[in-house]
């Protein structure tokens, strides 16, 4: 029987194998499959495809190459793949590092591929030569080894004996700054930062983003016992089977009660008078401001049934049902009301649609001189306050009407953060 | 008559009995000083140091007469207790505990050519363990090497049955926890060890006398009965489908193993191959005694109370079980090496396998005996401040014993593997003869499929490792994945990457000289590029600096935005690693089916392939030393974790390029001495006139 040609082979194999791509993309759609598997289930067909072609590609006799023929189309193809690389890493903003990396990697594979080609090494002339290659195959590997160990990143061992050598915290003694940096090294210490970010620090998105979520707004009770019993009241986007056990539970045996004050102290820090809390693990998050559970929360606030800010009632002043029942208070139902201009920081022409979170957290927290509207951040915890303009936001913009959710805020720089301390947007002066 | 004189000497050794029997009354029966020290004590309810405690709660209790409060609480102490004595302006008695001058001098920390304390029990603490896996992971292979090359007598296939309950179990194991911890099984380790156990003996028992299954109803044989067995035999609850299913593949994997191995092909090649390994073991195996008393010396010396401490906790394994399996292990391990050629002409081929077993359940109770201690200053059971009242057992059955023996048999098994890569690559440099070229050539073929082989469930073990280390502290963990010990893992993702990049290319300079073996080629290249592109993914860190927070002099923009994090993830990582084994056994069958199908010219395999045996021989050796490094430094700077600090100079961990180069050393100190050993071993003796295998020493006909 005559064998088939690369093309008889080749127009069997591809329809098959984009047959079964189809299955399994539409098959695994239907069953209800991630996207991640459903991609890799057609990965793994296409590639097993290219195999299935290369193996039908028609036997030719081997030659081997001389060095030059070995570089010849390779140096070309590696070096324009290696432009292509780094253009393409760049585009999709992998920082130089990295961009480097892939180059590095894309030589490596150039070598790879040259020891392939290679020409049949000439046998040992006597027990010397050998000797001499299994001397140079050790030193190469040896070379490797401790070269890349010392380009690698390395920490200062001096920096490691000094953190040892320090003493045992005790609080005694010290003030409120000194208390809130004790609480960061603490914070440090116990590798928080390997799930947690503080805003723009750290870089894992495994726990809540503490600066964004605004940890700082919660009571030093609801901090310490969620440290302390992390499983009791999971994070709102945490809820999934691997970060219910991420967070461990021991931390209650190895801080100490010194350090947990100071933890706290520094936890407490962690609020954003410019933007609400952000709850929701990256990429899928949300602002307060549509978060459900939040408006239903900030209602009660609102019309003063919240034991927590038990003498705030926003509702006697705006109305239960968003009709003001004092003359001269917002009106939340009209989208298009202006900033007061009893304020020297007002802004004018701003709409209440378009009003920006920090507005709305001065306004409450602030209050408006010269009206009823007092500055209630002086009075109230501010996390209520927060859910209480959730709420009201929803008389003009009804979460059921709405069609797409607020945009996520961008996470405040380090620059930003501080100035905010410059410009006292806090009314903490611990803050 | 042999009975007569047997006979004859009956009495003679009853008089020796009773000899020693009465020697041993008069040293048992003396009062107080030598009862103390009878060896039976130790087995008995109470220690040495609970019979301490005894004795001062009684001097506690004669205490209790004094009326001042503090010194009833001193008494409990001895060393209270002279103070009290003081208190009492008593006669002074301190030169009963006055140890002269000695107590007031000062050691100073001890350094050679560069080695500090640290480095020293490093280096020590290392080459022992390097020697120790050889000789432990080796005879798990050799043993199957010899049953493949026994011919099958009958006393040869009654061996042949535990040999392969043996394998059943090793495999059932590895197979049956990388189920329960990656895809979360319940009791998969049990129903993985009953299921293929039980089904490499029934098989082999099936076709003990005569080929009654082929392999296909060896395999059903073996799914069918051996989940049946292992059902009843795992204790659950409730009975899950995925158990079921696990026990179904092990069983079917046991049956066909023990009809493959029951039914090889009787190749002396691989009888050979056993035997030169054995000869290398045997050895090493002064080495590893002799590193290890190394190593204690220089616990001794260096870190004294550590190593009493260390000591102490475990009285029943150090002073009992330790030595017990030692000296059994080595008088078997010299029976095994010794017996070969004698055991052979007297056609008792099923003793020695059986001798082999035996080696193999001794070496390993002993790796699991050892790894105790050394989890135990890990992962110390919680709550710490009860460790004093918990039994040895307990302090031995931490929550990583159990991971880190599967890690360390998987990690023995792949080492052994490329030891033997490495014993035919020197073998075949150092032969002239064609025949003997032919055969190294075929023997580093063999090393690099056991390396690669055992290899792959290597990563399902250390990940099972760890995430019971997450487990158990999770600030370990970080340390390891996420802070200081970061970049040591990037070098391992490397390392791995480069290994099976090497055994790649190593299977493709092997195929040039395989006719017929070209039409692979396209497809080959094709994985090698896969190859590339993973081992790109597997290196792609999420930060470019060695700590988890940016330390002063650190760039902190080294760090992978957001949106591209997912590269550094285990996610990326898992999907990386998948490619590469899958793309190495894609490789392997294309060789495989190479062999079968065009001829293989062994002797003429291109030099470099030799070379990338030694390469890769080295680089695993070198991981392995550095795994350890990383298990090591996880402790930061305690001992025992959270139990007993180092308070030394050299507490904090070294950094990257000094862990780095400190660990070459130690791998080409062990290289030197393995160089030696195997020339030694193998190349020797063949060195003298005689022929280096006596036709009488080959295994013998029966059947």
């Amino acid at each position: 029987m005559q064998e088939k040609t690369f093309l008889q082979k080749a127009m069997k194999i591809v329809p098959i194998s984009l047959g079964l791509v189809a299955i399994f993309w539409f098959g695994s759609a239907a069953l209800g499959l991630s996207s991640a598997v459903q991609q890799r289930l057609c990965g793994i067909v296409l590639v097993a495809m290219i195999y299935a072609l290369l193996l039908a590609i028609p036997k030719t006799e081997f030659k081997e190459k001389t060095f030059l023929q070995n570089l010849k189309i390779k140096i070309p193809v590696i070096t324009i793949l290696g432009i292509v690389i780094w253009f393409l890493a760049g585009s999709f903003g992998f920082p130089v590092w990295w961009q480097i990396q892939f180059v590095a990697f894309a030589l490596v594979g150039l070598t790879f591929f040259i020891l392939l080609d290679l020409r049949t090494m000439k046998p040992e002339k006597g027990q010397v030569h050998s000797v001499r290659r299994l001397l140079a195959t050790y030193a190469l590997a040896s070379i490797i080894f401790i070269t890349v160990t010392a380009q690698l990143p390395q920490f200062d061992p001096e920096f490691e004996l000094e953190k040892l050598n320090k003493p045992p915290m005790k609080l005694t003694g010290l003030a409120g700054p000194e208390v809130i940096a004790a609480g960061r090294e603490i914070f440090e210490a116990n590798k928080c930062f390997n799930c947690h970010k503080v805003f723009w620090e750290g870089n894992s998105d495994r726990g809540p983003n503490l600066g964004s979520k605004q940890i700082g707004l919660y009571s030093d009770d609801y901090i310490k016992s969620q440290i302390l019993d992390p499983r009791k009241d999971q994070a709102p986007g945490f809820e999934d089977k691997k970060s219910k056990k991420a967070m461990p539970t021991y931390y209650g045996d190895d801080i100490s009660d010194d350090e947990m004050v100071a933890l706290v102290a520094y936890l407490k820090t962690m609020r954003d008078p410019t933007n609400i809390p952000v709850e929701g693990k990256f990429p899928n998050q949300w602002t307060w401001w549509d978060d459900p559970k939040i408006i239903e929360e900030g209602k009660v606030v609102f019309e003063g049934k919240e034991a927590a800010t038990e003498g705030l009632n926003c509702a006697v002043c705006h109305g239960a049902a968003g009709i003001p029942m004092m003359t001269g208070a917002l009106d939340f139902r009209n989208e298009n009301q202006p900033d007061t201009d009893k304020m020297p920081d007002h802004l004018p022409g701003v709409m209440l649609k378009d009003w920006p979170d920090e507005l709305w957290y001065k306004r409450v927290t602030r209050g408006v001189v010269g009206t009823p509207m007092a500055p209630w951040g002086m009075i109230f915890p501010h996390l209520y306050l927060w859910k209480a303009e959730a709420y009201a936001r929803t008389f003009h913009d009804p979460l059921d009407k709405r069609t797409a959710k607020r945009p996520v805020p961008p996470v405040p720089t380090k620059e930003e953060i501080e100035a905010w301390k410059t410009n006292e947007l806090f009314l903490d002066p611990l803050l | 008559m042999p009975s007569s004189r047997h006979h004859q000497h009956k009495p003679s050794f009853y008089k020796f009995i009773f000899a020693v029997l009465f020697v041993f009354s008069l040293v048992h029966l003396a009062p107080e000083p030598f009862s103390s020290s009878s060896p039976f004590s130790l087995l008995g309810d109470s220690s040495i140091a609970y019979a301490q405690e005894e004795g001062d709660d009684e001097f506690a209790e004669d205490d209790e007469f004094a009326e001042d409060d503090e010194f009833e609480e001193e008494g409990e102490g001895e060393e209270a207790s002279a103070e009290g004595e003081e208190g009492a302006e008593e006669e002074d008695d301190s030169w009963k505990t006055d140890i002269g001058p000695a107590k007031d001098q000062v050691i100073e920390p001890f350094s050679f050519m560069g080695l500090s304390n640290r480095k020293f029990t490093w280096a020590a603490a290392q080459l022992h363990i390097l020697f120790a896996s050889f000789i432990l992971g080796c005879p798990m292979f050799v043993v199957i090497m010899e049953v493949m090359g026994a011919r099958r007598t009958q006393g040869v296939r009654k061996a042949i049955i535990l040999s392969n309950v043996f394998l059943g179990v090793l495999i059932g194991v590895v197979i049956g926890i990388t189920g329960e911890i990656i895809v979360g099984i319940h009791h998969g380790v049990l129903y993985g060890l009953w299921a293929c156990a039980f089904a490499a003996l029934i098989v082999s028992f099936l076709n003990y006398f005569h080929r009654l299954l082929d392999v296909k109803v060896s395999a059903a044989v073996g799914a069918v009965f051996g989940t049946l067995i292992s059902i009843p035999l795992t204790p659950v609850e409730h009975i899950e489908t995925s158990g079921i299913i696990l026990a179904i593949i092990n069983g079917a994997v046991g049956g066909v193993l023990a009809n493959m191995i029951m039914f090889a092909k009787s190749d002396f090649k691989f009888e050979r191959l056993a035997h030169e390994i054995t000869k290398v073991i045997g050895m090493c195996y002064s080495f590893t005694a002799l590193t290890g008393g190394l190593f204690l010396l220089v616990m001794i010396v260096v870190y004294n109370d550590f190593i009493s401490y260390l000591l102490g906790n475990f009285p029943v394994l150090f002073m009992v079980v330790y030595p017990t399996l030692f000296i059994l292990e080595t008088i078997v391990m010299y029976i095994y090496v010794y017996s070969w050629d004698p055991l052979n002409q007297q056609n008792k081929k099923g003793r020695h396998i059986v001798c082999g077993v035996v080696l193999n359940i001794l070496g390993l109770t002993l790796l699991c005996a050892l790894d105790g201690p050394a989890t135990f200053m890990q992962t110390p059971p919680v709550p710490l401040d009860k460790l004093g009242e918990i039994s040895e057992w307990s302090k031995i059955a931490t929550s990583t014993w159990m991971p880190l023996n599967y890690h360390r048999l998987v990690g023995n098994g792949t080492f052994g593997g490329y030891m033997v890569g490495i014993i035919g690559a020197y073998m075949y440099l150092w032969s002239t003869k064609k025949e003997e070229k032919e055969y190294y050539d075929w023997v580093g073929y063999m090393g690099n499929i056991i390396g690669v082989g055992i290899m792959i469930p290597l990563p399902a073990m250390g990940y099972i490792f760890v995430a019971e280390i997450y487990q158990y502290d999770a600030t370990i963990g970080m340390y390891i994945m996420s802070d200081r010990e970061s970049m040591f893992m990037l070098v391992q993702g490397l390392l791995v990457g480069t290994m099976f990049s090497a055994s790649n290319i190593y299977m493709w300079v092997s195929m040039k000289r395989i006719e017929n073996a070209q039409r692979f080629f396209p497809a080959m290249k094709f994985g090698f590029i896969l190859i590339v592109i993973s081992a790109t993914i597997w290196f792609t860190p999420r930060r470019f600096f060695a700590t988890m927070m940016p330390e002063p002099g650190m760039n902190p923009d080294m760090v992978l935005p957001d949106n591209l994090a997912f590269m550094a993830l285990m996610i990326s990582k898992n999907t990386a690693a998948f490619a590469l084994v899958t793309v190495t056994f894609i490789n392997y069958v294309f060789y495989t089916i190479a062999t079968k199908t065009g001829k293989v010219h062994y002797g003429k395999i291109n030099p470099l392939g030799v070379y990338v045996l030694i390469f890769l021989g080295f680089a695993d050796i070198w991981l392995m030393s550095w795994m350890g490094t990383i298990r090591e430094l996880s402790r930061m700077n305690w001992h025992v974790y959270k139990v007993f600090k180092d308070v030394t100079p050299e507490k904090f961990a070294p950094t990257l390029a000094e862990s780095g180069f400190h660990v070459t050393t130690i791998v080409w100190t062990f290289f030197i001495i393995m160089t030696a050993t195997i020339w030694l071993a193998i190349k020797y003796p063949k060195t003298s006139k005689k022929p280096a295998i006596p036709a009488s020493t080959a295994p013998q006909m029966a059947e």
